[in-house]
């Protein structure tokens, strides 16, 4: 049985990194979490993954740095990074870092695609499931706001 | 002994608020904003933050269980003042609640430390404070990270806003003690009307203006009216107000000369009458003739537009508005009545006065200022804060205010505080006489100054405005009881 493809969301926001786990385990994928760049990197180090999703603004270490540090290391430089940003003006159109972009709020759809796209359409695990709901089209995805 | 400079202060941008402030929040200073859900705490700091920005600064936002950083940047992005460029180089957005749960308080202050060194920030934003207070196992320990929040303030010479609800279960509030300042949001809503306030309770090392002030949300971002009555009146003699001697009269030679010629300069004057007395009419033609002298005008009004007024001066002979307005010498300004704040439109008036500088100023309906205050008590100190400015800005001001009864031998002025603002006073009615209802005209008060006292009728007709000399032989005629001299002599009244 083929494993799981593996992804590391990073984002510093409560609720928003767990909500995404959870809906890309629903499609099968094995995910790990970091709230910064840092992290991030000492996760690399334990075990490689097969995507990184990271949010732009974050303390300690940024998504930019984030990839900066990827793509000169040897082992992670061929690692597919998505950026998640509700600011895309802050990152430049063609910036090599990055194979693609997601733009805040956007839907499981669009989040699925990327990912997919990202892992050159690998499919991942559990992707016999009637996994998108029908409304999800109509449904964003925002950060969920803890607070309520 | 070494001079003492004052402290450091860094504006907020948002001038309403910097006035109150004395210049701006202080350099190493630690602000509690506090207020309701609602109340614009965030779109302030965020303000804040890009005001900062916008003159080189570098500010951070850390939010703790707040609203999500995507969510508040599409509630923002309608404001004027967010400007995307200046993020991340300038604004920089961080999630502090992740390290907060992970690590407790210790680890939100090392994470606050690490951003402001790392993106040398001079200010810095913590939205949800509340949550680090809930997340502190005991208050002790809360009492501790605002401490080490100050020291980093002292340290890195960055000035702190914390974001907090007002309404909470716990009534510790240790953060007012160990901050620099508390200003307190409120947002209620008073006969219908959402009425915003903001009010400082406390800071350090400065004079604020004390008491509540008007908030209003707009696409501009939070704005402070202070209240107007707090204004410092200019200077009367400095340079840009010529003072002269020259009476300001309507242009109609028997009103004038009834004034001995006209108001003297900053003079302020009402117009008392009721509905359908000749008020407005008079007003505009006091503007018309400045106009036609080649002098600046201002109309400020609140009842019926502009236009309208307009053709109405040109169908009654009152001419030389729409030119004045086209050439640039008169200016209309119209409010609505409804949903104002009185320190908004004192503002305005203030503004308009003082950037036209017109010679003439006509305020068409002092009621809509009245319909716009928050706190009735305030009008008298409304009006006198308004008036005294106007005065000292040399501008030549008459006003209407309408009297509630139409036919009455006792006539009020309508609005508390009033007279005591004004210095001339004409009363404008209607009175039955010998079967006809006629529009009259009397001089109440001329302060230090002569006037004839005569009750004139006052018509309007297609040429303009006249007035007559109806009742050189009756008395009473303002109280409605109009008799001839002849008749009260048959009765024995002499």
């Amino acid at each position: 049985m083929p494993t799981a493809p593996s992804i590391l969301i990073v984002d510093d926001e409560f609720g928003l990194a767990e909500m995404l786990r959870e809906m890309l385990r629903e499609y099968g994928y094995d995910v790990s979490l970091a709230i910064n760049g840092r992290l991030a990197l000492d996760i690399l180090k334990e075990r490689p993954v097969d995507l990184v999703i990271t949010d732009m603004m974050m303390p300690v270490m940024d998504g930019g740095e984030l990839a900066s540090e990827m793509r000169t290391s040897e082992t992670h430089r061929g690692i597919p990074i998505v950026m998640m940003t509700s600011l895309p003006a802050a990152i430049p159109r063609q910036d090599p870092r990055f194979d693609a972009v997601l733009r805040k709020p956007f839907t499981p759809e669009h989040l699925l695609t990327t990912v997919r796209r990202c892992l050159d359409a690998s499919p991942p695990a559990n992707d016999s499931l009637p996994a998108l709901n029908p409304r999800a089209d109509a449904l964003k995805v925002r950060d969920p706001d803890p607070s309520r | 002994m070494p001079e003492s400079r004052p402290p450091a202060r860094r504006p907020t941008g948002i001038a309403g608020l910097d006035r109150i402030l004395e210049g701006g929040l202080l350099a190493s200073g630690v602000y509690l904003v506090q207020g309701p859900p609602g109340a614009g705490k965030t779109i302030l700091a965020n303000q804040a933050c890009f005001h900062h920005a916008s003159i080189g600064g570098h500010a951070v936002y850390v939010t703790l269980l707040a609203e999500s950083h995507s969510r508040m940047f599409g509630h923002l992005r309608r404001m004027t003042f967010f400007n995307e460029a200046a993020i991340p180089d300038h604004v920089y957005y961080i999630g502090g609640y992740s390290a907060l749960a992970s690590g407790g308080l210790e680890a939100l202050v090392t994470l606050i430390r690490g951003a402001i060194q790392k993106h040398k920030a001079t200010l810095l934003v913590v939205d949800g404070l509340i949550s680090a207070q809930e997340s502190s196992p005991t208050d002790q320990a809360f009492k501790k990270f605002l401490h080490e929040i100050q020291t980093l303030a002292d340290l890195t010479e960055c000035t702190v806003i914390l974001l907090t609800n007002a309404e909470r279960a716990s009534g510790f509030f240790p953060e007012h003690t160990m901050v620099d300042g508390v200003l307190h949001l409120t947002d209620e809503v008073s006969e219908l009307r959402p009425l915003r306030h903001i009010r400082v309770l406390k800071l350090r090392g400065s004079a604020p203006v004390r008491g509540l002030h008007s908030v209003r949300i707009t696409d501009k971002g939070f704005e402070v009216r202070p209240r107007i009555e707090t204004l410092s009146p200019q200077e009367p003699m400095r340079e840009g107000v010529p003072r002269d001697d020259a009476k300001l009269g309507f242009g109609v030679a028997e009103i004038d000369a009834m004034l001995r010629g006209g108001f003297r300069q900053g003079a302020v004057t009402m117009l008392l009458g009721s509905s359908g007395s000749g008020k407005t009419l008079l007003g505009m033609q006091f503007l018309s003739e400045g106009i036609k002298r080649g002098e600046t005008a201002l109309y400020f009004g609140f009842y019926e537009r502009p236009e309208s007024i307009l053709a109405k001066c040109q169908r009654v002979g009152i001419g030389g508005l729409n030119q004045g307005v086209e050439q640039g010498l008169a200016q209309l300004l119209w409010h609505r009545p409804v949903e104002g704040v009185i320190d908004e439109l004192g503002e305005s008036l203030i503004h308009t006065v003082r950037t036209l500088r017109p010679r003439r100023l006509f305020i068409d309906g002092m009621e809509g200022f009245e319909r716009a205050t928050d706190f009735p008590e305030r009008l008298s100190h409304v009006y006198a804060a308004i008036a005294q400015e106007l005065e000292c800005l040399g501008v030549t001001t008459i006003y209407t205010t309408e009297t509630r009864e139409l036919f009455a031998q006792r006539i009020e002025v309508p609005i508390h505080g009033l007279s005591a603002a004004t210095h001339n006073i004409i009363l404008l009615r209607h009175i039955e006489h010998r079967a006809s209802m006629l529009r009259v005209m009397v001089i109440l008060k001329v302060r230090d100054d002569d006037y004839d006292g005569r009750m004139r009728e006052l018509r309007i007709t297609d040429h303009g405005i006249q007035l007559l000399d109806t009742f050189a032989a009756e008395s009473r005629v303002a109280s409605g009881g109009g008799v001839s001299n002849e008749m009260r002599l048959k009765d024995g009244e002499e």
